[in-house]
C-alpha cells in the first residue's frame, strides 16, 4: 500500500470509500465490525480526515452510539475520538448533535469506550460548546470518574475538570453530589 | 539517560493485569481487498490506548536486562525502566516497564520488537497508559491536538494556494498538459504540485517531471496499511523532526531521517528551473567538467534542461550520526561510480586430442 503521492490520493480515497460502501451493503455483523475498526484506525491519520469527512464518516460513527451491539459503540466511538480532533470533523459532528449523543455513553459498561467518550468531550469544547460540555450532569459524572480505581479513568476525568470547566462550576457540582447523591448511581464501566 | 531504579511509589506501583494489555486472537475472516500484510486482531486505537510506557513481557530469564534496554535505545531516548516482578509472567520469562521520552519512540518500538525474537524467547510489547500521570495524559492529549491542527492548517494552506494560483496560470497549464504524459491526474494533491511549480516558472515550458524511480526512496515513508493501523509507524507521525537516538545508529534510523524530511515537503522534490538562471553556472560547470571529464559517467557535453534535484540534505540533530550519515552516503558516491566489473572471461583451453 505504500506508493507515491501523486497515485495515491484517489486510491486511498477509493479504498476508504469501498470500505463504507461494504459496511452499508453487508449483513454480516463481523465484517461490520471489521470495516468499523479499519474506518475508526484510518480516523486516526490527518492524512485521512478530508476523505473521511466527505464520505459522512462522522455520520456513520454518530449513529454507532445507538447500536445494541457493543463493539459497533466502542469502535464507533474510538473513531469519533480520533476524527474530533481535526477541527472541519468537530464541527460535522456538533452541528450533528454530537454532545448529546457522545454525553449518553458516559455510562457505558466498556471503560475503553468511556475513555474515548471524555476525550471526544474534550475535543468538541469550543468557546461556543463549552457551557454545555460543563453541565453538572456531566461534572458529577466526571467527578465520580475522578475516584474510580482505574487510573486511565481517574487520569482523564482529572484533566477534564482541570481543563474543560472552572472550579467554582467544578464546586458547584460537588455540594449538588453531596447534597442530592445523584452521581452515586451512575455506574462505574467494567475494566 | 535511563534510569535503572526509580523510587517514585505514583507510576511504579503494583502492575495489574488490564485487558489491553492481552494479545488479541488475530482476524482471519478479513476478504482479500483489505486484508493486510500481517495478520491483525480487530482493534481500534485512539490516542488514549498509547502511551510513552510500555511493557514488554516474554523477555528470557537470562540476564539481559542490558541488551533488552539497548534494543529500546535504538528507538528514541528511553527515561526509566524497571522489571516489574509483581506481574504475572510465563516461565523463565521476565516482564519490564520501559518509559520513553517521546511517543513515537515507543510507537516506533513496539511496531518493530512485538512478537520478535529475542534470545530465543518472543517479546510481547504493549503500551501501559495506566503508568501515566494526570500531567502526562494532559501533555500527551495536547501534542496530539495541536499535531493534529497543525497538519489541518496546512492542508487548509495547500488548498489556498491552489486556488489561488489556479487562474493565472491557465495558459501554462494548458502546455504542461501537453507535455506531459497523458495519466489520470485526478490527485488534488498531483495538481497542486504542477500549479505550483507552473506559477513559479512561467516563462519557459516546463520539462517533464523525472521518472517515478527518482522517488523510489519515498517507499519508505510510513502509510496505514489496509486495515487502518497507523499506530504502528513509527516517523512523522507525531513529530515532523528526525527522532534523536539514545544508542547506535542503524540505516533504518537513516531512513527514518529521511522519512521525516520528506514526509514533511512531498512537493518540493522537483525544482524547474528557467534556463537563463543557469547559463552561467553552466558556463563554469563546462569548464570545469573538461577538467573532470574522465571521472564523471553519462555526461558528454555541456549541462542542458532544468537542474537534477539534489538529493536532501539529511541533519540527523547529532554529530555523530551525521558522520556516519555523510561517510555511508560518500561510499554509495563511490562504488557508483566505478564502472562495472567486467566479467574475467576465462581463455579456452584448446582440447587435447587423445
Amino acid at each position: 500500500m505504500r506508493k507515491n503521492d501523486s497515485t495515491e490520493a484517489p486510491e486511498r480515497f477509493q479504498y476508504l470509500q469501498s470500505l463504507v460502501t461494504e459496511f452499508q451493503d453487508t449483513d454480516s455483523e463481523e465484517a461490520k465490525e471489521q470495516v468499523l475498526a479499519n474506518l475508526a484506525n484510518f480516523a486516526y491519520d490527518p492524512k485521512n480526515m478530508e476523505y473521511l469527512h466527505e464520505l459522512q464518516v462522522p455520520d456513520l460513527f454518530l449513529d454507532m452510539l445507538a447500536e445494541e451491539n457493543e463493539n459497533f459503540v466502542e469502535f464507533g466511538m474510538g473513531g469519533l475520538c480520533n476524527l474530533s480532533m481535526d477541527p472541519e470533523c468537530r464541527d460535522v459532528i456538533l452541528q450533528s448533535g454530537g454532545i448529546s449523543l457522545v454525553t449518553n455513553c458516559l455510562s457505558n459498561g466498556r471503560e475503553e469506550t468511556v475513555l474515548s467518550t471524555i476525550t471526544t468531550l474534550m475535543n468538541l469544547a469550543t468557546p461556543t460548546t463549552r457551557s454545555k460540555i460543563s453541565e453538572p450532569g456531566i461534572l458529577q459524572c466526571m467527578l465520580r470518574f475522578s475516584l474510580a480505581e482505574s487510573p486511565r479513568l481517574r487520569n482523564l476525568a482529572a484533566v477534564f475538570l482541570q481543563d474543560c470547566c472552572s472550579e467554582e462550576q467544578v464546586r458547584q457540582a460537588q455540594q449538588q453530589m453531596q447534597g442530592l447523591q445523584t452521581a452515586i448511581g451512575i455506574p462505574l464501566p467494567k475494566k | 539517560m535511563a534510569a535503572p531504579v526509580n523510587k517514585r511509589t505514583d507510576c511504579w506501583r503494583s502492575p495489574e493485569v488490564y485487558k489491553h494489555h492481552e494479545q488479541q486472537r488475530v482476524c482471519i475472516s478479513r476478504p482479500k481487498y483489505r486484508d493486510g500484510r500481517k495478520a491483525k486482531a480487530v482493534k481500534v486505537y485512539t490516542i488514549n490506548l498509547e502511551s510513552r510506557y510500555v511493557m514488554v513481557q516474554g523477555v528470557p530469564a537470562i540476564g539481559v536486562m542490558t541488551e533488552l534496554i539497548q534494543l529500546c535505545a535504538l528507538y528514541g531516548i528511553v527515561e526509566e525502566y524497571r522489571p516489574l516482578d509483581e506481574y504475572p509472567a510465563e516461565e523463565f520469562t521476565e516482564v519490564y516497564l520501559v518509559k520513553f521520552q517521546k511517543l513515537t519512540s515507543a510507537r516506533a518500538a513496539k511496531r518493530n520488537m512485538d512478537e520478535k525474537s529475542f534470545y530465543g524467547g518472543v517479546l510481547h510489547v504493549c503500551y501501559v497508559p495506566e503508568y501515566e500521570t494526570v500531567e502526562d495524559t494532559r501533555l500527551k492529549l495536547q501534542d496530539r491536538r495541536s499535531y493534529i491542527v497543525r497538519a489541518a492548517r496546512n492542508r487548509e494552506r495547500e488548498r489556498t494556494e491552489a486556488t489561488q494560483e489556479s487562474p493565472t496560470s491557465s495558459d501554462a497549464t494548458t502546455l504542461l498538459n501537453k507535455i506531459l504524459p497523458r495519466r489520470d491526474e485526478t490527485s488534488k494533491n498531483e495538481n497542486t504540485r504542477e500549479a505550483l511549480n507552473v506559477s513559479h516558472y512561467s516563462e519557459f515550458p516546463p520539462l517533464p517531471l523525472p521518472p517515478e524511480e527518482h522517488y523510489s526512496f519515498r517507499q519508505n515513508v510510513p502509510t496505514e496499511d489496509k486495515m487502518g493501523t497507523l499506530h504502528n509507524s513509527f516517523s512523522n507521525i507525531e513529530q515532523p523532526q528526525a527522532e534523536s537516538l539514545g544508542s547506535n545508529p542503524t540505516t533504518s534510523n537513516w531512513d527514518q531521517g529521511t522519512e521525516g524530511r520528506l514526509g514533511s515537503n512531498p512537493v518540493s522534490g522537483v525544482r524547474l528551473i528557467p534556463r537563463i538562471a543557469h547559463l552561467a553556472s553552466r558556463k563554469r560547470k563546462m569548464e570545469r567538467s573538461e577538467e573532470h571529464s574522465a571521472n564523471v559517467s553519462g555526461e558528454n557535453g555541456p549541462l542542458i534542461g532544468p537542474k537534477l534535484p539534489e538529493p536532501p540534505k539529511l541533519d540527523m540533530e547529532d554529530e555523530s550520526l551525521n558522520t556516519t550519515v555523510t561517510l555511508i552516503r560518500s561510499t554509495m558516491t563511490q562504488v557508483g561510480s566505478f564502472p562495472e566489473v567486467k566479467k574475467v572471461e576465462k581463455k579456452a583451453k584448446p582440447r587435447r586430442r587423445i
